[in-house]
């Protein structure tokens, strides 16, 4: 009801409202990732099998989230449902080295897609909590986004769905690089 | 725990009505309690029965027999609250493995309250472990519903009995293994719920789990022997990392699935769900390991042994859910294409707005049944989750094993019909939080906007700016408030009552006519237009990179399903075979009891043009 309130205000007054999309391999942590900002709380989550969508504002930004199940063989559910989406987070459990590979083909596969071409990218080098995560350049340097995505506005920030950490920084670069409407 | 507040001022003899406590795992476990209701003899009966069978151990290779003293615990009614929650709440590991019913009871202060912190307080837990509060319900929301349901659960209870011992069945030990035949009265009791503590039975035999178990004895220690050798043998079992990420994440809220830092050992509970998983990857290689089985399992195994738990989650994906969970996913876009024609069919006026908001996202000015059963509306992303996991997760657990009751008894059509009433009821809280929405904007915009006002030192801007209606809200705007209902609203049904006696029972509501023959009839309807649609499209496609036309798109479709003699001419590999044609006339109409179907003129269409494709041959 809030939400709807500061909609039309915000029609009024200036603020923006975008659609993002956060994707990710499962167990990366988009649903913590999702109420952390929305409820400032740590739910324990379960695997998402179908979707969670929550609107969080964000100084004069309302961003209408949705946070879609991980796992590899549920993806062609939701694939084409996103067509109208001005951000993506790609969320990456940055301690889990061994799935960084498919993490990166996973990225690669959805920003190929036709939908996703206009779309300002945010990389959440998540659970930096970990003693073994690798670092947001790491990461970066990994995903190789300086050679291959020239066209595009991406950023890879450093994240602890836990604390909140990177959270806020992701939102806020988000908003700044997205063009008002 | 949930029973905490009631069972203080029950009636003593029915305490055990509502101390529902998962029944085998615990026995498996050296755990030193025995769930205070479970049947002594019926327990008995399992254990000998899997240390017999074992060509390996089934699951208690660290379990002392222990069967002697237990045989000697007090009967059943008799026993102490407090020694219910140490059923539950003691730590395992670290009790010695025999210990009588009597000790325990002290047990419990010194065990319990000393070693679990306070997240694990047994009075914030329900009666099957999971926490009271969640996200959507308070934890004093859910004890004033409990006090009143318990009641609901001891009157039902009773009744069971009655109908129990009428029928001439067997009440030994408060476990009964066989019910009665089935009939409207059968179906009208399930309906209202199934003791907790009967539940696994009742499932097991509703489902004819014995039927199964019978054919295909052995058949799970030898799975589990398969898997213990191939443990780290990816390709063997391959999906044993997707597995291992989803355990600790099944079900963190339960006190059975949860670990305590203190605990050395993983729960016993989440080790079972990773036998059970694993075995049934490999058993059923089609399926392997969906996300949504791991609830399935977990649920069951609340309820069953770990053996029939297996087995159980292998009726449900074959004969309940065909192909919900197999690779592919077919099995649950057509059960999504079937709930949206029962939509249409049963809760019109949600289907227009269902309507509107498809046509507002394409673009498009029509859009024709064919394509909406091959392009799922995006509120099937929703709703396919709570086919594949049976509401479980999406529902308060009550209302969940209230639809599992009649999911067993009543077969797949169930889902179809909790999944109307469910969006039939999110349709009314639709229209309260739009109209809720609309008075706020209103207030606020009245004060806000004097503010505006205010500080800008004159009306002038605020002026011309129209007032905010509901009619404003933009579909946009629109369908995203319905997501959210339908996201949100379910997880608030604590009392399985609200959709049972607000829809269900009422026999006014054409939904309940829906019954599981029609239901076949619209799988086999839609799954036989998704099939067409492929196939069409496959053909498409191939004309399209002849014609360099990279537009295979539905416009083309349409005009090729419209004009016959294109389908005949641009496309020699669509042969139907007669056998096809047969199958699309026989699926020709959708399936829905009722004549006058919206759907039926283009059916007809497409029947004229089948019989056309068959003259001419």
């Amino acid at each position: 009801m809030g939400n709807s309130i500061s909609r039309v205000l915000g029609k009024l007054f200036g603020s923006r409202e975008m659609k993002i999309l956060m994707l990710g391999l499962d167990n990366a942590g988009k649903t913590t990732i999702l109420y952390k900002l929305k409820l400032d709380k740590i739910k324990t989550s379960a695997p998402t099998v179908g979707f969670n969508v929550e609107t969080v504002a964000y100084k004069n930004v309302k961003f209408n989230m949705w946070d879609v199940g991980g796992q590899e063989r549920l993806r062609p559910l939701w694939r084409h449902y996103f067509p109208a989406t001005t951000a993506l987070i790609f969320v990456i459990d940055s301690s889990d080295h061994d799935r960084m590979k498919e993490a990166k083909e996973e990225l690669y596969s959805i920003i190929s897609e036709k939908e996703m071409e206009n779309v300002v990218l945010l990389v959440l080098a998540n659970k930096q909590d970990l003693k073994n995560a690798m670092k947001p350049q790491d990461v970066s340097d990994f995903l190789q986004l300086e050679t291959n995505l020239k066209n595009q506005l991406w950023c890879v920030i450093g994240s602890n769905a836990l604390t909140g950490k990177g959270l806020m920084e992701g939102l806020s670069w988000i908003s700044n690089n997205t063009a008002k409407k | 725990m949930g029973h905490n507040d009631f069972l203080s001022n029950a009636v003593p003899v029915k305490v055990n009505t509502l101390n529902f406590i998962p029944p085998k795992q615990r026995e498996l476990k050296k755990s030193p309690s025995m769930p205070s209701f479970y049947k002594f003899e019926n327990y008995t009966k399992h254990r000998s029965a899997s240390i017999n069978r074992s060509s390996i151990q089934l699951h208690d290779t660290n379990t002392p027999s222990r069967i002697p003293e237990l045989l000697q615990e007090p009967p059943v009614d008799t026993v102490s609250v407090e020694d219910s929650f140490v059923d539950l709440y003691i730590d395992r590991n670290e009790e010695s493995p025999v210990r009588s019913v009597f000790n325990r009871a002290s047990s419990f202060q010194s065990t319990t309250l000393k070693r679990r912190s306070d997240i694990t307080d047994p009075q914030h837990f329900d009666r099957y472990g999971f926490k009271k509060r969640t996200q959507f319900i308070t934890e004093e929301e859910y004890d004033r519903w409990w006090s009143e349901y318990s009641q609901y659960c001891i009157r039902r209870k009773h009744k069971w009995r009655n109908f129990l011992l009428k029928s001439g069945l067997s009440l030994k030990n408060d476990l009964p293994e066989k019910f009665p035949p089935q009939s409207e009265k059968l179906k009208r009791y399930v309906r209202k719920g199934i003791p907790a503590e009967w539940r696994g039975n009742a499932w097991w035999y509703f489902a004819r789990g014995d039927e199964m178990l019978n054919k295909n004895k052995g058949l799970y220690s030898k799975l589990l022997k398969k898997v213990e050798e191939n443990k780290n043998n990816k390709n063997i079992i391959q999906d044993l990392d997707v597995i291992e990420r989803d355990l600790n994440r099944t079900f963190p809220d339960n006190i059975h699935f949860y670990r305590e830092s203190f605990q050395k050992e993983e729960p016993f509970m989440i080790q079972a769900l990773r036998r059970v998983l694993l075995a049934f990857s490999i058993y059923d290689t089609e399926i392997g390991y969906c996300q949504s089985m791991n609830f399935l399992a977990a649920l069951l195994l609340l309820f069953l042994s770990e053996e029939k738990a297996f087995w159980m989650l292998v009726i449900i994906t074959k004969k309940y859910l065909p192909g919900v969970h197999s690779v592919n996913l077919e099995g649950v876009n057509v059960d999504q294409g079937v709930l949206i024609l029962c939509i249409k069919e049963y809760l019109p006026e949600l289907w227009s707005k269902m309507e509107a908001s498809m046509l507002n996202t394409t673009g498009q000015k029509s859009i024709s049944q064919f394509e909406i059963l091959n392009k799922l509306p995006p509120m099937t992303l929703s709703t396919a989750s709570w086919f594949m996991s049976c509401f479980v997760g999406v529902v308060p657990i009550e209302t969940t094993l209230r639809i599992w009751d009649c999911l067993f008894y009543e077969k797949s059509h169930f889902l179809f019909k909790v999944s109307l009433a469910i969006l039939k009821l999110s349709e009314e809280e639709l229209l309260e939080r739009k109209l809720s929405i609309s008075q706020s904007i209103l207030a606020t915009f009245s004060n806000e906007s004097l503010e505006h006002i205010n500080s800008h030192g004159s009306g002038g801007s605020a002026n011309h700016r129209s007032r905010p209606r509901v009619e404003d809200m933009t579909q946009d705007d629109y369908d995203m408030l319905f997501f959210q209902v339908i996201q949100t609203f379910p997880k608030k049904l604590l009392n399985p009552n609200d959709i049972f006696e607000k829809v269900i029972f009422k026999k006014k509501m054409t939904l309940n006519k829906l019954d599981q023959e029609e239901i076949d009839k619209v799988r086999k309807y839609v799954s036989s237009q998704r099939d067409k649609w492929a196939r069409f499209n496959k053909v498409l496609n191939k004309d399209s990179s002849n014609n360099g036309n990279n537009d295979p798109g539905n416009k083309m479709l349409y005009k090729n399903l419209d004009d016959t003699s294109s389908i005949q001419e641009g496309t020699d590999n669509i042969s139907l075979s007669n056998e096809e044609v047969m199958d699309t006339l026989l699926s020709e109409v959708s399936g829905f009891k009722r004549i006058s179907l919206s759907g039926v003129n283009w059916n007809n269409s497409i029947k004229i043009r089948v019989k056309n494709i068959r003259q001419k041959k």
